[in-house]
């Protein structure tokens, strides 16, 4: 059976609609884990600070973890959000309030805000006292999206996306399962 | 080349819709020399704008104007705002469509007869049978060219199908093949044959499946007989003293109003619009709206009982390679009692890209466990199990009291329960379809409860009697002569089996019934 190179590299095509700067600070991370400093880049022109950045992205990677993704996949996954918040008030307030109710919620839990608690099942214990609400709702909708339909994500599941330029899968595989 | 009319000229067919029952429509009339203006409310786009894109596709050809829903159904809960999945473009939802080619069986023409009285259903027998249908079944098959029917082979089985065949046959089942799919599996009628792309939902980039959009509609054109009006959304029908329909008034592509004469209107806007159109022409002489004496416009909606397994493997699958529902297991379609309910249900293979996969697996889910089942994307199969839903009055379109669309119309409301015996069907499919893949070395299967409906019938139903159903047998309506019904919402059952056979096979059969009808100035 024909199987998929596992390993392809991330690439670095922009695919987002998102702000250049948002896409510049993504690309910049090479595909590591966000860093501080460069979170807080984000955050410039007014938009959420960078505190408030790192707590939705672990917020995010908190809801669709996937330990073969690493930051850099949800942080496009939540550029958007950060485009809106800067144009759009509401949003900007609904963003800020959640993650401060996240960071309060920690707080009673372990003393530490929501993204400094290392421990992932007292993050989740958090999280499932806020599902449901606008904030988690907003967030899961635009984030479940701007995840799963990166190009740079499909390989890593072993999906391979459009066929009809290659093809399709005609002479490509579509029937050479060998396990049945 | 293409017709041009006149709005003025009062001797054409208005079809409105041209998907498979407006499509398909058009270019019968064209063939016997009746001219037609089709007013299609999306925009016309081709073949090389399709793209293997499942999100970019839906939002380019998906009807995104605004609807509501209510009841116990499950869509109602996790689609709100869309509760179906039908296209706004010239060809309508045969873009979309998987291509699952089905007659219907000979007792789901008669459930009424077949299955007695239920408690809570609003069971009818068609005024017609399948002995009737056969003729046009075939000239459908035919003209869409289905594979597995006359002659022409079906389509090789995919990694995926094989997965489900394996199951099948662990299960002793005898009935299942590569599905009856209106997609070439050899070149015909000018178009490509299967390169097993794996988009067929989004738009078939080689044209090797059947969509009216690059069929039927160029070939009405090429009459002279035919008119397509792109960007053309109908609001009223209009009718003179005498209760006659004269014509239509549209909404044309800068929003201006236009009103287009008729001899007769066909309304094939599929089983949402076309009864909300019927409802938003109310008049002093049709205060209930047309063709409504019996008060049945908008009413018995069917979807069909459907729900979804996905299993997961230890080993690879790739469910996404290969035509998208080219798999079918039909030894649960038979009508057998026993099992605990009427009417029967089709597997038929259901693979979805990663994005839709993954945004609609468990809606509302998150963290570890829903993950783990998106890790095993690669290993995964999915079946569809699609079955007869049984009509109750009180699933129904209606025109929402406050909501007015952009036009100023009310815009309409989504009501469906789940009968009693829709669910005890999808409780008996869910254990059958884990028995089928766990018998294979299935590791989990996953239930997904109906994704926003694809197939919508029944909201204008054909009745022997006028006081039962808005259509004849021919569906034309019951109360005004020259007015036609000529999509699924005829249905007067859902069948077990996808409805657009039968919708182009009704079409077929109507274009013949309006030649004779012209031909004696009957209407």
């Amino acid at each position: 059976m024909r199987l998929l190179n596992w390993t392809r590299r991330f690439s670095r095509r922009g695919f987002l609609a998102g702000g250049a700067a948002t896409i510049a600070a993504v690309a910049a991370t090479g595909g590591t884990v966000l860093a501080d400093s460069q979170a807080g880049s984000l955050a410039e022109a007014g938009r959420l600070t960078s505190e408030e950045l790192r707590a939705l992205l672990k917020f995010t990677c908190d809801l669709f973890p996937h330990d073969r993704l690493d930051d850099s996949f949800y942080a496009r996954a939540i550029a958007p959000l950060q485009d809106e918040a800067a144009k759009d008030a509401p949003t900007r307030r609904l963003l800020a309030g959640g993650v401060a109710q996240l960071d309060r919620l920690a707080m009673a839990a372990s003393g530490k805000p929501f993204a400094d608690v290392a421990d992932e099942k007292t993050r989740v214990a958090v999280i499932k006292q806020i599902d449901g609400s606008a904030f988690f709702t907003k967030v899961y909708g635009d984030a479940i999206v701007g995840l799963y339909n990166q190009p740079e994500v499909w390989p890593k599941f072993g999906y391979e996306g459009p066929s009809s330029a290659l093809g399709g899968y005609l002479h490509r595989g579509f029937s050479d399962i060998d396990w049945l | 080349m293409p017709a041009k009319f006149d709005l003025n000229d009062s001797s054409v067919v208005v079809i409105i819709g041209s998907g498979a029952g407006g499509g398909t429509l058009a270019n019968e009339l064209a063939r016997k020399g009746i001219s037609s203006v089709v007013l299609e409310a999306g925009k016309r786009i081709e073949i090389t704008d399709f793209k293997n894109d499942e999100d970019g596709m839906f939002g380019l050809f998906t009807w995104l104007d605004p609807r509501t829903t209510s009841g116990s159904w499950y869509v109602a809960k996790t689609s709100p705002d869309l509760p179906v999945w039908i296209c706004k473009l010239v060809g309508g939802t045969t873009i979309h469509w998987g291509a699952c080619a089905l007659r219907f069986q000979e007792h789901e023409f008669k459930p009424r007869t077949r299955y007695g009285a239920i408690a809570g259903a609003n069971l009818l027998d068609w005024p017609i049978d399948l002995k009737e249908m056969e003729p046009y079944y075939d000239r459908a098959e035919l003209k869409m060219g289905v594979t597995g029917t006359h002659g022409i082979p079906l389509l090789p089985a995919s990694s995926h199908g094989k997965v489900l065949f394996a199951g099948a046959k662990k299960m002793g089942y005898t009935k299942f093949q590569t599905t009856n799919m209106a997609i070439n599996s050899v070149p015909r009628d000018g178009r490509a044959s299967c390169q097993q792309t794996g988009f067929c939902v989004q738009g078939c980039t080689f044209g090797a499946k059947w969509s009216t959009l690059y069929t039927e509609i160029p070939a009405a054109e090429a009459t002279g007989k035919t008119e397509i009006r792109p960007e053309s959304q109908v609001l009223h029908i209009e009718h003179d003293a005498s209760g006659k329909v004269t014509g239509v008034v549209y909404a044309d592509s800068k929003g201006a109003l236009q009103r287009q004469k008729a001899r007769i209107v066909a309304v094939a806007g599929n089983s949402i619009e076309s009864p909300r159109l019927l409802l938003n022409s109310s008049s002093s002489k049709f205060p209930q709206g047309l063709a409504n004496s019996s008060g049945q416009v908008g009413k018995n909606y069917m979807r069909h009982m459907t729900s979804t397994v996905f299993a997961i493997f230890d080993k690879p699958v790739h469910m996404y390679r290969g035509t998208a529902q080219s798999g079918i297991v039909m030894d649960e379609a038979r009508l057998d009692t026993k099992r605990g309910f009427v009417g029967g249900y089709q597997m038929e293979l259901l693979p979805q890209g990663l994005p839709s996969f993954a945004q609609n697996i468990v809606p509302g889910a998150w963290g570890r466990d829903r993950a783990s089942i998106i890790d095993s994307y690669a290993n995964i199969a999915g079946v569809w199990l699609i079955g007869e839903d049984l009509p109750r009055e009180t699933n129904r379109i209606t025109l929402h009291p406050q909501r007015k669309d952009k036009f100023g119309l009310p815009i309409p409301n989504v009501h469906s329960d789940d009968h009693p015996n829709d669910l005890a069907m999808q409780k008996h499919a869910f254990a059958q379809a884990d028995a089928l893949y766990t018998s294979i070395g299935a590791k989990r299967t996953v239930h997904r409860l109906p994704f926003p409906s694809t197939h919508n019938m029944g909201t204008n139903r054909m009745s022997e009697k006028p006081q039962d159903g808005v259509v004849n047998r021919y569906g034309q309506s019951h109360d005004i002569k020259n007015l036609f019904v000529s999509d699924g919402s005829q249905f007067t059952s859902s069948g077990g089996e996808n409805p657009t056979l039968t919708i182009v096979a009704l079409a077929i059969r109507q274009a013949e019934y309006i030649a004779d009808q012209m031909a004696h100035s009957a209407i």
